[in-house]
């Protein structure tokens, strides 16, 4: 349902860092609070879950609400103590899931 | 300038060769001096059909005003300007209460707050400064008449004003007229703001230090992947652009700052996204309409494959000459019921405030075009930027690939020579 999500993270790092992770993904976000010409109500679409996870563990998840503006950026630090794999995924209103993952390299 | 083929199949257009040099598509020399006179090239571009969708139909979330009483770039419609004052309206008392609040009042295009500190009035929540500050005009000795004759048309003062005839043109009765004349003659105190930012002459001028080709940062930058992508779609005849042009990245390093140009052919100026129309219908039978997602998003495209080239358009064959002479007598031109032309704007006023938003000067008004807009969540180009204009004035706009259009982008682009491309841009 979503466009291609956009991430920013590093792809190499020291054991112990602390990365910035920023995200993007391109999406209405309709609150559910605006009117068409007619007056009716458009009806609510939003991401309302972000999960991110390192190495199958939680790492960062937001629950996001109408308020939150098209296109929602995320953005976030996390410690890295091992190479892996960040996986990303965004929940829409209806059900679908939107997924994204990064690899990184842990010395 | 690498364009060797000359496409014979399919295509709609009389095409004829220019005259000039001929066309050596293996000499080095002529394919690599890009600033020696252009070998001229035959470009296919449709000269049959319109490059926008007919009848034009304006933006289903503007204003629905019909304004064809007023002059628009494409015709003269405006009643003339008084050449006398007007004698006061007999037996009409202004109300200064009602005047308070018709001077704040955003829905009869202004409100006068847009250009006037006014003292109290609107609460004094983000006055502009394109005119005099008001707040105490009350004590300039000014009489009734000339009170109510500068609002209802300045112009039989000045014959050079910036300001709308609200009474000539029908934005405010007498009576309305009398009740602002009366809420201005209490004003006798400068204005009092909440903060620093409400005044207009101590607020800064705006300045974007946003990232503009950061996809992070500006969702505009999407349409270059979705460029990318469309590059390779093939067309009714089974072309795509990638038939003909296999490295963009190369081959258009500097075209769109060569952007807008007199096209002799179709007797107009075409710019980026009326020359995606033209040519992708002739070569590919593909329909990119201007003012379409897929036409803005390889206009931002293109321009983003010239991104900091400064921009040299060509302003001295006789067809440029002539436009640019035109495009400037249209800059001048008043139009809308406001009664505004380009140049007072961004002449004139330019570098002032009007409300909350700051008006620029010409230069550097091109270069980011086409841009992301933060408020819109969408991209415009610089015909939609010319249409909002006309709209935002109340006068009626053009379709975007209307002739008086090209001129004006080709006057603006020769005030913006040099000015180094960065698109997509990204603005409120």
């Amino acid at each position: 349902m979503a466009e291609k999500p956009r991430l920013k993270l590093p792809s190499e790092a020291k054991k112990g860092d602390v990365i910035q992770i920023k995200t993007l993904i391109p999406h209405i976000m309709e609150s559910g609070q605006r009117k068409d010409k007619e007056g009716k109500v458009i009806p609510r679409k939003i991401i309302n879950t972000f999960v991110c996870e390192f190495n199958g563990k939680p790492v960062f998840t937001a629950n996001l609400e109408p308020a939150i503006a098209a296109n929602p950026y995320i953005q976030f630090s996390a410690k890295v103590d091992e190479s892996g794999t960040f996986k990303f995924s965004w929940k829409d209103d209806d059900g679908t899931v939107t997924t994204a993952e990064s690899k990184i390299t842990v010395a | 300038m690498t364009l060797g083929r000359i496409l014979t199949a399919g295509v709609a257009a009389a095409v004829v060769v220019v005259a000039g040099f001929a066309l050596q598509a293996n000499d080095p020399a002529v394919a690599k001096d890009k600033k020696a006179k252009a070998a001229k090239v035959v470009v296919p571009l449709d000269t049959k059909g319109d490059a926008s969708v007919r009848p034009w139909k304006r933006y289903d979330r503007w204003p629905t005003r019909d304004m064809a009483k007023y002059n628009t770039l494409a015709h003269l419609a405006s009643p003339p300007a008084p050449k006398e004052p007007r004698k006061l309206p007999e037996g009409l008392t202004g109300d200064p209460a009602k005047g308070a609040k018709l001077v704040a009042d955003r829905s009869r295009g202004g409100s006068c707050l847009a250009c006037h500190v006014m003292g109290p009035a609107g609460g004094a929540n983000l006055p502009g400064n394109v005119a005099p500050d008001l707040s105490e005009i009350g004590k300039a000795g000014r009489d009734d008449d000339y009170l109510f004759n500068y609002i209802n048309d300045a112009r039989v003062y000045n014959a050079e004003t910036v300001m709308p005839p609200w009474g000539s043109h029908g934005l405010f009765n007498d009576q309305e007229i009398m009740d602002m004349v009366a809420f201005l003659k209490t004003l006798t105190k400068p204005a009092v703001f909440k903060t620093e930012l409400d005044d207009p002459n101590k607020r800064p001028a705006p300045v974007e230090k946003r990232d503009n080709l950061d996809p992070l940062e500006n969702p505009g930058m999407w349409a270059v992947e979705k460029a990318q992508a469309m590059w390779k779609q093939a067309g009714a005849n089974g072309k795509s652009c990638n038939t003909c042009h296999s490295n963009p990245t190369a081959q258009f390093k500097t075209w769109a700052a060569s952007m807008p140009k007199w096209e002799p052919r179709l007797n107009k100026v075409l710019g980026v996204e009326e020359f995606i129309t033209r040519h992708a219908r002739a070569t590919m039978g593909t329909e990119w309409l201007m003012e379409t997602d897929d036409n803005r998003a390889m206009s931002v495209y293109l321009h983003f494959l010239a991104n900091g080239t400064p921009m040299q358009v060509d302003t001295t064959s006789p067809g440029a000459k002539a436009a640019i002479a035109r495009g400037e007598k249209l800059s001048h031109r008043k139009i809308g019921q406001l009664n505004m032309a380009c140049s007072d704007c961004h002449g004139i006023v330019a570098n002032h405030w009007i409300r909350g938003q700051w008006l620029g000067e010409p230069k550097g008004q091109l270069d980011h075009f086409p841009t992301w807009r933060t408020s819109l969540q969408t991209v415009w180009d610089i015909r939609q930027r010319f249409q909002w204009c006309s709209v935002n004035i109340r006068g009626d706009e053009l379709p975007p690939d209307a002739k008086e259009y090209g001129d004006l982008e080709l006057y603006l682009a020769s005030l913006n020579q040099g000015q180094k491309l960065s698109v997509p841009g990204i603005r409120h």
